[in-house]
Parts: structure tokens; C-alpha cells; sequence
């Protein structure tokens, strides 16, 4: 499995949002972590790679190019979690995700499906408020239901738009583990817009850091993250500990 | 490090297939309890009258009609059963079409009636009270549910216009509703300025809602035309469901949510204008029927569009046989009832559940 972005434009009317955005390919097993300021078009970037919006350019992901196969069997392949949780309505999770499994038409049995979907819950911490309203659960819970419902569709391709910005200390970890795990598994890719660096540095196999829509560095964390281009792109002073290997930690000293 | 990140509370066993199931089984339980109760309803509707048929002459008169005095099979085929029969069709079919809007406009106070269809009716209706008392060589009963059904059909394309121009936009959508529900208003109102006095309450009695003057024809209309449109919207319970988990989330699974919204607003609205052309505007009921289904079924579509479609109906039947039996010898017109039987309900059962969630 390999996803390949090369050339991306997307446009809002007449706005252009991304410029030519082109990132190292991505082997199965990787997970990318896509930063940048608020703004910068990763939500955007998102959209286009799961089909959501039209882009120009190329999207080619298992030799499939979105532009030719049309989204439908796009879809069959590609998850997004999107950046706004479930809707509070009365509805439960428990019926949210059935009802996607349903109108999505995924291929299992009543049976198989409710242990799935019961295996998710118990992974994220959610079997407590399976059967609860959905307006009943606070704001990080309901961001795990996000989770859950692009899980459920094992996509060989998960488009996550900031899965952790509502979690707490642990679950973030949590989270982010059991993505890297679930991509490392079977082969296939993950690409995250995360907003805690850290994290980012922690958990990726690639960065990609964005500004005003363009690419301003991509690669492994050691040469993205390093203070020019976090001063350039987020106008923050920073410095970087490396002392514990496989956990650099960034610390911002101050804003420019 | 993996000891750490072991979620807590693993190692259950299997209970959510067996929860969920009891979930269903006790939604499908209240169900059956809505089909019981407008089968008892449709039953007492139908005996209720003012012209003293028994129980078990109306049995007898149903199982063999021609043992019936003529009087009496006359009373029972021509006026009982039709008018009993489209209490319940036209609860139904506005109970449907109030449910699928309120969901795909993701608004708790949308109605075939916020977009304008039973304005849109009233002014055709209106039109042909007022300008159009005879015409040659066709029935004045023909053309007041002619022209109500042009009437709320030209506005349900002007909606579905109006969807296609902005895209699926919800706001937009309600907003130019509201709008053709004050342009039609003003529209009807010049023509009662116009109006003569019996003409005027000829338009005021028709705009409250009546099911007396609907016959077996007006019955097998709107019959057809709700079996016509609900598979569709049995086809789309688990979409519509979906979409109660937020439009983000529909769009992110690939459902493109204007086109979903398109249809639902075409044939919600087609659905309304075909229910209201023959009774007049009892709008309250597609409104309040699927929020007592929500109330007592949740959101999961599979149960919420049949319960909303029986809660109508049985609102709508209760108020039918009601308005027979209130005051002896008068037929109230059921507009007048559909709101006396169904807030009361609607606001007990508003005040349960609050009482029960706190
Ligand atoms: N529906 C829209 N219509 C017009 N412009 C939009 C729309 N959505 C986003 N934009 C614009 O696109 C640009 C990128 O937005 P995007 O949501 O992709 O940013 P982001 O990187 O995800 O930001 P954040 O970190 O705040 O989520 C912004 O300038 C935004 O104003
Ligand atoms: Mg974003």
C-alpha cells in the first residue's frame, strides 16, 4: 500500500486554499502527522484526500487515482474522521455507528457487527455510554465516537482531522497508539493533523508542515521540526530537547 | 510503557448485542402498542356518529354490507368509513413527511408546513373560493382540491428550486419556506379582502381542517400516494439516522447529503400537498406526531419513521372520532382538535421524559 500526493490545488469559490501541495510518497505501515497554524488548509487537505471536496492534481493511493475511480469506490477504502465530532442529538452511539455500518452497506452479520462495534467501544473507553444519548457525553467522549465511526470501516486509509485535540493526557497516548498499531498491523497508512507537536514527533513516520496552503517541509521529525521552521510557520520561539531519544520534546519559549 | 496504556473495563462479556437487542425488541413492543392503538381508535372513530348504528350492526354492516338497511349501509360505507379512513391516511402521510424534513433540515420546528405547502394550499384553495365559485361543466367539489393541490405543488418546486440553487443549504432552505409562507398569506389575504361574506367562511372553514367532505375517491389518493412514497423512505432509514450523527459525519462517509436532502424535500412536500388539498391545513400534526415518536422511540430511524407515521395517524383518528362525540349533534372541525388532543399529550410526554433524564 502506498499514497502518493503530488501537485494539489483545491479552491474554495474562487479562493485558492492549497498550492501545489506535494509530499514524499507513503508506505503502508506509516503513519503522517500533518501540521501547521489554524488556517493552514490541513482540514481542507483532508477533505480532498477523502474525496469530500474536488481537488486538482494527484491522489493515487494502492494505484488507484481518486481523480479517475470516483468517489464511491474511493470511499471504500479511505476513512475520515472529520474535525467536528458527532452531532449532540438524542441519538446513541451504539445506533450511530449501526446506522453507518448499514447505510455504508458494510458486509457483516448482525452478530458480527455489535461485537465490532463493541470491541471499538471497549478499545476507546466508550462501552460505559454505549447505550447513552449522544448530548449526554462530554466533548472528548464524543470525539472518540469520531474515532470509532471511521474505525469501524477498517479503512485501508485513515484521514484523521485532529482525533485529539478534546482528549485528555492519557487517551491522547491511548489513541494515537492504538492508530500506530492498527496501521502497523496490516500495512496501511494513517495521516493525522495533530496540533501537539510533541505527539506529532512521538507517533509519525513523516511530518508534513503547512502554511497559507503550501508545503513549507515534510520528512522524518528531526529535520521538519526543527526551530527556523516552527518560527516561520507558527511565529513561535522554540527549543527543541532531544536528550531522551524517541521523544523529542519542543518547547516554546515565546511568540514572535 | 503497554502496561500503562491498557484501557481500563476490558474483559466484558458480550452484553451490548444482548442490550441493543432489548432496545429493539422493546421499541418494536411500543410499535405494536401505536398499531393496537389506531386499530382501537380507527374502530371506535368509526362508531362514533350521531346517527345511533350498534356495534354489531356496523360488524355486520362491514362483513356483509347488503344486510344492512340501505339507510344504514349508506351511513357506514359512504360516510363513516371514508372519513374514519382518512383521519388515519392523512395523519400518516403528514406524520411521514414531517418526520423526513425535520431530519434532513436538522431543525426540530421544520414541517412541510414551514416550507410553505400548506400556505401554498390555503391561497389555492382561496383562488378557487373566491374567483372561481362555478365554472362550466365542471364540479365545484373538484376544483377547490384541484387548485389546493397546484397551489402547494408549484411551491414545493419553488423549494426544490431553491435546494438546487444553494447547493442543499439547510438555512436557506427554511428561510425562503418561512418567506413563501408570508408571500402566500399575503397573497390569500388580498383575495379575502375580495371576498364576500359566505365565501370568506367557506375559505376560513377550509383553512381550519375538516375530514367530513373526504370520500372513498380523496381516500384512495392520498393512500396511494403515501404507499407510493414510503419505501423510499424505508430505503433511506439508515441514512437518515446517519445524518442525526451531524452533517460532517455524513459527508465524510461519502453521502452527499444535498442530494439526500433534494429528495426528502421533494417528496415530503408532494406527500403534504396531496394530504392537505382534500381536508385543508391540519399542520400541527406533522410537527407534533414525530416528536412523540421521538419521544418514545429515540432516534433510530428504522423505528422513528413508523412510529411517526403512527402516532399522526392515531392523533389524527382520536381527534376525528372526538369531533363527532364532544358536543352532541355537531361535527367540530378537526383542525380545531388536533391541537386540543395532541398538546396535551405531546407536553406530558415532554415533561416525563424531562422528569426522567434530571
Ligand atoms: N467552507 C469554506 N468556504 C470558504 N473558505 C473556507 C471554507 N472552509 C475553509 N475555508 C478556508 O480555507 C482555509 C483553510 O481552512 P482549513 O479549515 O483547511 O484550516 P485548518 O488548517 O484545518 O485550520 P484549523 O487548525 O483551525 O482546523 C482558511 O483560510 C479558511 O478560511
Ligand atoms: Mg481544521
Amino acid at each position: 500500500m502506498r499514497l502518493s500526493v503530488k501537485n494539489l490545488s483545491a479552491f474554495y469559490g474562487k479562493k485558492q486554499i492549497l498550492h501545489d501541495i506535494t509530499f514524499p510518497d507513503v508506505d503502508g505501515g506509516m503513519v503522517v502527522g500533518l501540521l501547521g497554524p489554524n488556517a493552514s488548509g490541513k482540514s481542507t487537505l483532508m477533505k480532498c484526500l477523502s474525496g469530500e471536496k474536488k481537488s486538482k492534481g494527484n491522489i493515487i493511493f494502492d494505484d488507484d487515482n481518486l481523480q479517475e475511480v470516483g468517489s464511491k469506490k474511493w470511499h471504500e477504502k479511505v476513512a475520515t474522521m472529520p474535525q467536528t465530532p458527532p452531532a449532540p442529538t438524542a441519538l446513541t452511539p451504539t445506533e450511530l455507528m449501526w446506522s453507518t455500518a448499514r447505510a455504508l452497506a458494510l458486509p457483516y452479520s448482525d452478530k458480527e457487527l455489535s461485537r465490532k462495534i463493541e470491541s471499538i467501544f471497549n478499545d476507546l473507553g466508550l462501552s460505559d455510554f454505549q447505550l447513552d444519548a449522544l448530548h449526554t457525553l462530554s466533548g472528548g467522549k464524543r470525539q472518540l465516537i469520531g474515532l470509532a465511526l471511521a474505525f469501524i470501516r477498517d479503512p485501508e486509509l485513515l484521514l484523521l482531522d485532529e482525533p485529539t485535540s478534546a482528549l485528555d493526557l492519557r487517551w491522547r497516548m491511548i489513541v494515537l497508539e492504538l492508530v500506530k498499531n492498527k496501521v502497523q498491523q496490516d500495512g496501511r497508512v494513517s495521516i493525522a493533523a495533530l496540533h501537539d507537536l510533541d505527539l506529532a514527533a512521538r507517533y509519525c513516520d513523516l511530518l508534513v508542515l503547512m502554511k497559507n496552503g503550501k508545503v513549507i517541509a515534510s520528512g522524518p521529525s528531526e529535520e521538519v521540526l526543527i526551530p527556523e521552521n516552527l518560527a516561520r510557520v507558527y511565529h513561535v520561539e522554540t527549543e527543541i530537547d532531544l536528550s531522551k531519544p524517541g521523544y523529542p520534546r519542543i518547547d516554546v519559549v515565546g511568540a514572535i | 510503557m503497554a502496561h500503562i496504556l491498557r484501557p481500563i473495563g476490558m474483559m466484558q462479556t458480550s452484553t451490548l448485542a444482548i442490550e441493543f437487542s432489548r432496545l429493539t425488541r422493546r421499541r418494536v413492543f411500543i410499535l405494536s402498542g401505536l398499531l393496537g392503538a389506531l386499530v382501537l381508535s380507527l374502530w371506535l372513530d368509526i362508531l362514533a356518529g350521531p346517527s345511533g348504528l350498534s356495534a354489531g350492526q356496523v360488524i355486520d354492516g362491514l362483513i356483509n354490507p347488503q344486510s344492512l338497511e340501505l339507510r344504514y349501509k349508506i351511513i357506514l360505507w359512504d360516510v363513516r368509513l371514508p372519513d374514519a379512513l382518512i383521519a388515519i391516511v392523512v395523519g400518516a402521510a403528514l406524520g411521514l413527511s414531517g418526520i423526513e424534513t425535520q431530519t434532513v433540515l436538522d431543525n426540530p420546528l421544520a414541517s412541510p408546513f414551514t416550507l410553505g405547502v400548506s400556505s401554498a394550499a390555503v391561497l389555492g384553495a382561496s383562488v378557487a373560493i373566491v374567483l372561481l365559485p362555478s365554472v362550466p361543466f365542471v364540479p365545484p367539489a373538484f376544483i377547490l382540491p384541484v387548485l389546493a393541490l397546484l397551489g402547494a405543488l408549484s411551491s414545493s418546486c419553488l423549494i426544490l428550486i431553491v435546494v438546487r440553487l444553494s447547493g442543499g443549504a439547510r438555512e436557506t432552505v427554511i428561510l425562503f419556506g418561512i418567506a413563501l409562507v408570508f408571500l402566500c398569506n399575503a397573497i390569500a389575504s388580498g383575495f379575502h379582502l375580495i371576498a364576500d361574506a359566505d365565501a370568506l367562511q367557506q375559505v376560513v372553514f377550509w383553512t381550519i381542517g375538516n375530514l367530513t367532505k373526504a370520500g372513498w375517491l380523496e381516500v384512495t389518493i392520498v393512500t396511494c400516494c403515501f404507499l407510493a412514497i414510503f419505501p423510499f423512505s424505508i430505503k433511506h432509514v439508515w441514512l437518515l439516522t446517519l445524518l442525526r450523527g451531524g452533517e460532517a459525519h455524513a459527508r465524510s462517509t461519502g453521502v452527499d447529503v444535498s442530494r439526500l436532502r433534494t429528495w426528502v424535500i421533494i417528496r415530503s412536500s408532494i406527500l403534504a400537498a396531496f394530504a392537505v388539498c382534500f381536508v385543508g391545513t391540519i399542520g400541527f400534526i406533522g410537527l407534533v406526531g414525530p416528536h412523540i415518536a421521538r419521544l418514545l422511540l429515540g432516534e433510530d430511524h428504522r423505528m422513528l419513521v413508523p412510529g411517526a407515521v403512527l402516532c399522526s395517524a392515531l392523533i389524527l383518528s382520536i381527534a376525528s372520532g372526538l369531533s363527532k362525540t364532544l358536543i352532541p349533534g355537531v361535527i367540530i372541525p378537526v383542525g380545531i382538535l388536533t391541537a386540543v388532543v395532541g398538546v396535551p399529550l405531546f407536553l406530558f410526554l415532554l415533561i416525563q421524559r424531562r422528569g426522567r433524564s434530571s
